[in-house]
């Protein structure tokens, strides 16, 4: 199932108007879509609050002079600000292309010289800044990098988080030796994943170490997802 | 007058007889009940040539294989607590679901299936625990999954796009690389046997944490080394299928037919 035809049906399930197979087929997403399982979430929230507050609030009385009331207030402050911007504009503006400019050699002389020397500073600030941009631009481009590889490493962590707890709920149902079973081949993965981990934290640049983490994290989310369904 | 059946050494003799008649006694039951813990169903299926055969099994072997009739026969035994299960027509393929059909019933013996399809039968089988043996088919794809513990072999197998996967046992392929084909191969700490025609022609990805990658007749000097010999990646050939091979602490061999 995909986040879209999920969102469609989010409603439906929060109103328990859902068959049986759709909302199995909703909540094994959920369990793979944080997005999702937030948008239900918040859903349920709301109507949540809806239910137990239903016929509590009530509306303001004249609704339609309050909102007039509202529109008015906001129209007065937008023209005083546009009359006050207009009038400063006008008041400066016209004051300084107004004025009669009459100079002497040694006032241009001193004019050219102060153009020339504030242009000089103005082109070495700006080149200045110009480099420390290009800083600033590698910098959010490594933050974001390492913020996506956090929240995809908190995203894998909720969701073995997840399939943990709904074995957990589960196990008990299980024989012996499937327990002993899904205990054994949860070991070998995790003993992958710590091989992997202990290879990246002498070498944080292996990349053939990171394929075989993440590999191992896939695993481990696919046997936990399988035993799971074991009810 | 008492007569003895058993003579002077009588009390020892019998009790002797006894044990070894409750020894037999126990013996017939164990076998009995051992007979009677374990069902055995057996049904056909009508269908024609190009089907889909989907398998959810909980635990127990699944064994797939071809003949030459257009039908499909599906034998089942269950061991005690017997599983249920229904297999389904749908739409020109057969579906047994041995995971929803038992749901809720918590423990269940295993269920050991061996299954006759018609040879183009798309195959797709997956267990929690147990092996997997499909042999013998030429179809578009073949899917074998098990959980955790369990072999999977597949041998005589022809099909554009084949999946193998476990978490600890082999994986053994035997069979053809199609033009253009996909094959994913992964296993958690199995070995990974890939038996091929000598005149392959693949791209290969080969990955283990054990460095313990056999590619023998099909290595050539396309090929380059990844993580100290953790990695593989070449082509074989013109590299026309795509084939990934990987297993996190096991060994991956591949051997010319």
């Amino acid at each position: 199932m995909n986040c879209e035809r999920c969102q469609e049906l989010i409603s439906d399930l929060v109103d328990g108007s859902l068959s049986r197979e759709d909302a199995t087929a909703l909540n094994l997403h959920f369990g793979e879509c944080l997005g999702c399982m937030d948008v239900r979430n918040d859903l349920e929230a709301v109507v949540s609050f809806c239910r137990t507050n239903r016929g509590q609030y009530e509306a303001p009385p004249n609704e339609r002079a309050l909102w007039l009331r509202i529109r008015n207030t906001i129209e007065v402050a937008d023209n005083a600000n546009v009359k006050s911007t207009q009038e400063k504009r006008a008041g400066g503006l016209s004051g300084f292309l107004g004025r009669s400019w009459q100079l002497s050699f040694p006032q241009l002389a001193a004019s050219v010289a102060a153009i020339v020397l504030i242009v000089s500073l103005g082109t070495v600030v700006g080149l200045r800044r110009i480099d420390s941009r290009g800083v600033e631009n590698t910098t959010p481009t490594v933050s974001q990098a390492k913020f996506n590889l956090n929240d995809r490493k908190w995203q894998q962590q909720q969701t073995i988080s997840y399939w943990n707890t709904r074995v957990a709920t589960n196990r008990a149902r299980w024989s012996p030796q499937m327990r002993d079973t899904f205990d054994r081949n949860l070991n070998v993965i995790d003993q992958a994943l710590n091989d992997s981990l202990n290879e990246l934290n002498k070498n944080p640049h292996d990349e053939v170490s990171e394929e075989m983490l993440n590999a191992a994290m896939n695993e481990k989310i696919a046997l936990l997802k399988e035993f799971s369904e074991l009810e | 007058m008492k007569i003895s059946l058993f003579g002077a050494g009588a009390p020892r003799r019998r009790g002797s007889a006894r044990l070894m008649l409750a020894v037999l006694l126990v013996f017939c039951c164990t076998s009995i009940a051992t007979v009677y813990s374990q069902q055995h169903v057996s049904k056909r299926y009508p269908t024609g040539k190009n089907v889909r055969l989907e398998l959810k099994n909980i635990q127990g072997t699944i064994t797939v294989e071809s003949w030459d009739r257009d039908e499909i026969k599906v034998s089942a035994t269950m061991e005690s607590p017997s599983a249920h299960f229904t297999p389904r027509l749908v739409g020109g393929g057969l579906s047994i679901d041995v995971m929803s059909d038992n749901r809720g019933r918590g423990d269940v013996g295993d269920v050991n299936f061996t299954i006759q399809v018609p040879v183009t039968t798309s195959v797709d089988v997956e267990t929690r625990r147990g092996d997997i043996h499909v042999s013998n088919i030429r179809s578009g794809s073949v899917r074998a999954r098990v959980s955790s513990d369990g072999d999977i072999d597949l041998t005589g197998i022809s099909a554009s796009q084949v999946s193998a996967s476990n978490t600890s046992g082999d994986i053994l392929f035997d069979g053809d690389f199609a033009r253009g084909g996909t094959y994913e191969f992964s296993s958690g700490h199995g070995a990974i046997n890939i038996r091929i025609p000598g005149d392959s022609a693949f791209r290969l990805v080969a990955a283990t944490t054990s460095k313990k990658i056999a590619l023998g007749h099909f290595w050539n000097n396309s090929f380059q080394s990844f993580g100290g010999g953790r990695k593989y990646v070449g082509d074989v050939g013109d590299g026309r299928s795509s084939v990934s091979v990987t297993t996190l602490s096991g060994s991956i061999s591949f051997i010319r037919r």
